[in-house]
């Protein structure tokens, strides 16, 4: 098994998790965004070529949860909460603040949330394990989700498509169209252009 | 009594940073005070002044991310606490204008709407973009006259002008112009009523 690597003038004293498995012209700027990463699976976290993690990125992914990141998509400052999948598409650009949650990570049922909390500070690191179910995301390639945006469990975003910023998107959300609003609703449709470049 | 005003602003300091020296190219009216040790980090404006703030302002934790091109003036006696100012052309905010925690206002989207020119973009920004030109990205300038309350969350697009002494709820996303004394809620945001 090869080593733990890290990253080059890396603020935080992190390593880059084994099962992550990056091209060699992918960006990740600081192992901090690994912080929350509890991922177990083959491969908890894929990046394509030319693309980019920036700071201010946390990656909640729990034992199961499995990341996929195309090539050249733009991921600035998000939370990725991913117990199941979350597809992220070629040129995709998420902007800050973002939160894609494929999770609630809690039970809906109060008693069963109340007991899943009395767990967590017995456990060390603290983490919520509750057997709730996780919904994968896609989201399509050419896909722009603007800056404090939040996208639900199960929710697909078809290609080229633009989610507004400060936008809930609660379902699925048609190829080229912008949506936006909380929750998010069909402003307009774009030109449905097919351009594959790169 | 305009002579005693006079005489009293001649007292007062000079407009100060907390946390270091402020930018060349920002001029503060006195008595303002800027707070936060990260304010200007993404302050790359080129142009002089970049930045003007009049006097007696109050500004806590206000991120002031300039592009190389981008003006912004600011009147007397706002108080603003821990919003994002994001200008790439022109932003003009009147006085005695509040902004409150985590609002958003931006003078442009930052990519292009077109989804082929997005593709463009998207690996112009990309780790391999160095150099490449990015496509044209619409600017509009942003106004927020006098008087106007800007609540937690609010957000502010391109091209919007707010009437003076408007009232943005907490939340509001704010596309269209705001009538002065209208009062406005939701996302996106709708007028509901007058101040
Ligand atoms: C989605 C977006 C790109 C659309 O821009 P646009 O095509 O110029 O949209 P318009 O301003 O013409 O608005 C069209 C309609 O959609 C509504 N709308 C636009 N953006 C909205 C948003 N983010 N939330 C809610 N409604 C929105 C407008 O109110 C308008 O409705 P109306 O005609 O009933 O008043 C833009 O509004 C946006 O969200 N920009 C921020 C981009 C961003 O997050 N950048 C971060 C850096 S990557
Ligand atoms: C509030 C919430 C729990 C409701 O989930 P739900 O019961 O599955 O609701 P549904 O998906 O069936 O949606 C019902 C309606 O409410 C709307 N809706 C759902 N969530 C919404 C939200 N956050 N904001 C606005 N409207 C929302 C849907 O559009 C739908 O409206 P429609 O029938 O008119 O189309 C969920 O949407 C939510 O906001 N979760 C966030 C929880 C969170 O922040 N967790 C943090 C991690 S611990």
């Amino acid at each position: 098994m090869a080593t733990a690597r890290t990253i080059p003038d890396d603020w935080y004293p992190g390593a880059i998790p084994r099962n992550a498995v990056l091209d060699e012209t992918a960006l990740i700027e600081t192992s901090y965004s690994f912080v929350p990463y509890r991922s177990e699976a083959p491969v908890g976290l894929q990046m394509g070529r030319g693309s980019g993690i920036y700071t201010g990125t946390s990656l909640h992914i729990g034992r199961r949860g499995r990341v996929i990141v195309g090539n050249y998509a733009l991921v600035t400052a998000v939370q990725i909460i991913c117990d199941s999948e979350i597809e992220i598409g070629d040129y995709a650009l998420i902007s800050w603040n973002v939160i894609l949650m494929d999770t609630y990570r809690f039970a809906f049922d109060p008693a069963v949330r109340r007991r899943e909390l009395e767990r967590v500070p017995l456990r060390e690191p603290r983490s919520i394990t509750s057997d709730v179910p996780a919904l994968p995301i896609r989201i399509g390639s050419n896909v722009w989700i603007g800056f404090d945006a939040c996208v639900l469990p199960g929710v697909t975003i078809g290609e080229g498509a633009i989610v507004g910023a400060r936008s809930i998107v609660v379902e699925d959300v048609e190829p080229y169209t912008i949506v936006a609003g909380n929750p998010a609703r069909v402003i307009r449709r774009l030109n449905m252009e097919k351009s594959h470049r790169g | 009594m305009i002579d005693q005003e006079h005489s009293n602003r001649q007292l007062l300091e000079p407009g100060y940073w907390t946390d270091g020296e402020f930018p060349a190219n920002v001029l503060l009216g006195p008595n303002t005070q800027l707070k936060g040790p990260h304010i200007f980090r993404q302050f790359r404006s080129l142009v002089s002044p970049a930045l003007t703030i009049g006097v007696h302002c109050t500004m806590d934790g206000v991120h002031f991310a300039l592009g190389k091109e981008a003006r912004v003036d600011i009147g007397d006696y706002c108080y603003f606490t821990n919003a994002m100012l994001l200008c790439e052309l022109e932003l003009h905010i009147g006085s005695y204008v509040v902004l409150g925690w985590n609002a958003t206002i931006a003078d442009t989207d930052f990519h292009p709407i077109a989804p082929a020119e997005r593709i463009a973009d998207a690996i112009a920004c990309s780790p391999l973009g160095e150099g490449r030109p990015r496509p044209e990205i619409v600017r509009r300038p942003v106004v927020i006259e006098d008087d106007v309350w800007i609540g937690p969350n609010a957000t502010i697009l391109k091209g919007v002008r707010i009437g003076a002494g408007a009232f943005i709820e907490a939340g509001a996303l704010v596309t269209r112009d705001v009538p002065p004394r209208a009062r406005v809620l939701g996302n996106p945001a709708r007028v509901i009523g007058e101040v």
